[in-house]
């Protein structure tokens, strides 16, 4: 299967999302303000000093069609920065993405869940900000309930849910559109217990095999190497190794080693 | 302004008031009972205080306070619209202004429920009605543009510095007795008056007054005072906002 998706022909088709050389540099107060009064204090004595934080630096890659590319790097290394700035939250320091920003669906989970709200209310809201029309969460109302296995209990308050109860409900809310060209998951394998974590998996790859084009953030080497065709590591905003999966895997857990022997 | 975004709209103004009153039995109905309450304590202190200089104390009282009461719900809870909300501000691909929006939007239905109880009031105290009270949903509109220009402003002040809060909870203290809520304006020395009168929730004010209260045309001044206010704050909010957008995703 995998072997299929790396054909070399593919490669020179139109890439769907193209990272050009992003950089995104931060203005880090060296001493953190958050306060108006702080604020004017430090003006007043001329040290309102910053220093730049270079979260991502010259980053490049393409992704095609159908391709399934992994990107991979320790805890804040600036993997979510770059989803950020892919799926159009953030305009990057430098450098520029093109994508087809209407088509890409940015899968992270638990995220806009209002506690308050029951949960009917909650996929209705949440549908609303992922783009979704009313008529269309209505159609999909059922589905979406039943693929959380959540019968039941859709006019109960979200509060009184279970994590895993809340992480089902955002994927299935998050799913349910039928063919998101691109789909990017942050982290978002491993929801639920062991039988959703199956099902969500199967309804995954289902996406994947709907021909949608999928980035996959995680820093497991597990999730990259069982689904991606591709991977990216990026390690303190620098583009370390672009390649094949097992490989770009390989030197990762090698330089976790080295690291870690070294810490 | 698309279909999306109308119907995001839709979804935030119905959760903030299902959120508002989700604890309280009586649910939107306080909505109605809140100026209502708000009226009979004021009236009760300065009632007999004002006899001679106002009639309808009131009436009076309760005209000025919806709307300022609009205001500064309208205002206090766009404030933190964007830090409330900053797990759904990186996944939306809509302007991230429909969240001050929506909370700007969610005070005018409750102002529209409190227009309930001064329906009532007006009945009860015999206002007879002219032509010139057709007037007031205009006031209301420039009110609300007033109000969301503000709002946008202090959204993304409130993102940066946490503060502002506190002192525009300061500020407003000022703004509500500058705004001659419950007195009459002619009780103070001339100078006084003459502050008074430009600031623009007075105007807003004054001018529901003299179409409600007192069944006249408010001046061409007064018109033109609170178009000029509401027409110019809400283009300095629309810019503020729109200029400072990509900072504010680095700053949540």
């Amino acid at each position: 299967m995998r072997e299929e998706r790396v054909r070399k022909g593919k490669k020179r088709e139109r890439p769907v999302i193209s990272v050009r050389n992003v950089s995104m540099f931060f203005r880090v107060p060296v001493e953190n303000t958050s306060s108006l009064k702080e604020f004017v204090i430090s003006m007043a004595a001329g040290r309102n000093r910053y220093r730049t934080l270079r979260a991502l630096n010259g980053i490049r890659f393409d992704v095609y069609k159908g391709e399934i590319v992994g990107i991979i790097g320790t805890n804040g290394s600036g993997k979510s920065t770059l989803l950020k700035i892919i799926s159009g939250a953030m305009t990057p320091t430098r450098g520029r993405v093109v994508a087809d920003r209407k088509s890409i669906q940015l899968l992270t989970l638990g995220t806009g869940f209002d506690k308050e709200l029951t949960a009917r209310e909650n996929v209705y809201l949440n549908g609303a900000i992922l783009g979704y029309s009313r008529e269309f969460i209505r159609r999909k109302y059922d589905s979406i309930v039943e693929f959380a296995e959540l019968q039941g209990f859709m006019e109960q308050k979200v509060k009184n849910f279970s994590s895993g109860m809340v992480s089902r409900l955002g994927f299935a809310v998050a799913t349910a559109r039928d063919t998101p060209g691109i789909l990017i998951l942050d982290e978002v394998l491993s929801v639920g217990d062991m039988f959703f974590k199956e099902k969500s998996g199967k309804k995954i790859q289902e996406m994947i095999h709907s021909g949608a084009t999928v980035l996959i953030v995680s820093h497991s080497t597990d999730t990259i190497l069982r689904n991606c065709t591709r991977a990216v590591w990026i390690e303190k905003g620098i583009q370390k190794m672009t390649g094949d999966p097992e490989e770009v895997c390989r030197a990762y857990i090698e330089y976790g080693k080295k690291r870690g022997g070294a810490g | 302004m698309d279909r999306q975004s109308l119907f995001v709209i839709q979804e935030l103004v119905s959760r903030e008031i299902r959120r508002k009153y989700s604890r309280s039995k009586l649910g939107i109905i306080w909505s109605v009972l809140n100026p209502l309450l708000s009226m009979a304590v004021l009236s009760l202190i300065f009632s007999s205080m004002f006899r001679k200089s106002i009639e309808n104390y009131p009436v009076y009282y309760l005209t000025g306070f919806l709307i300022w009461n609009f205001f500064t719900t309208a205002t206090n809870t766009a404030m933190t619209s964007l830090a409330d909300n900053q797990m759904l501000i990186l996944q939306v691909k809509l302007p991230r202004s429909v969240f001050p929006l929506a909370r700007v939007c969610t005070a005018f239905v409750n102002y529209l429920y409190s227009l309930a109880a001064y329906l009532c009031i007006l009945l009860l105290f015999r206002i007879p009605f002219t032509w010139y009270m057709l007037l007031y949903p205009a006031i209301a509109a420039m009110v609300f543009f007033f109000a969301l220009g503000l709002g946008c402003i202090l959204s993304v002040l409130y993102v940066f510095f946490g503060d502002v809060r506190h002192l525009y909870s300061v500020l407003l203290t000022l703004w509500m007795y500058l705004s001659a809520l419950f007195y009459p304006l002619e009780l103070l020395p001339e100078g006084m008056q003459a502050l008074i009168r430009q600031n623009p929730i007075y105007s807003f004010i004054a001018a529901a007054r003299d179409c409600i209260l007192y069944g006249r045309m408010p001046g061409a001044d007064v018109w033109a005072r609170m178009a000029l206010w509401s027409l110019g704050v809400f283009l300095a909010g629309a810019w503020i906002f729109r200029g400072s957008q990509n900072r504010i995703v680095q700053k949540l």
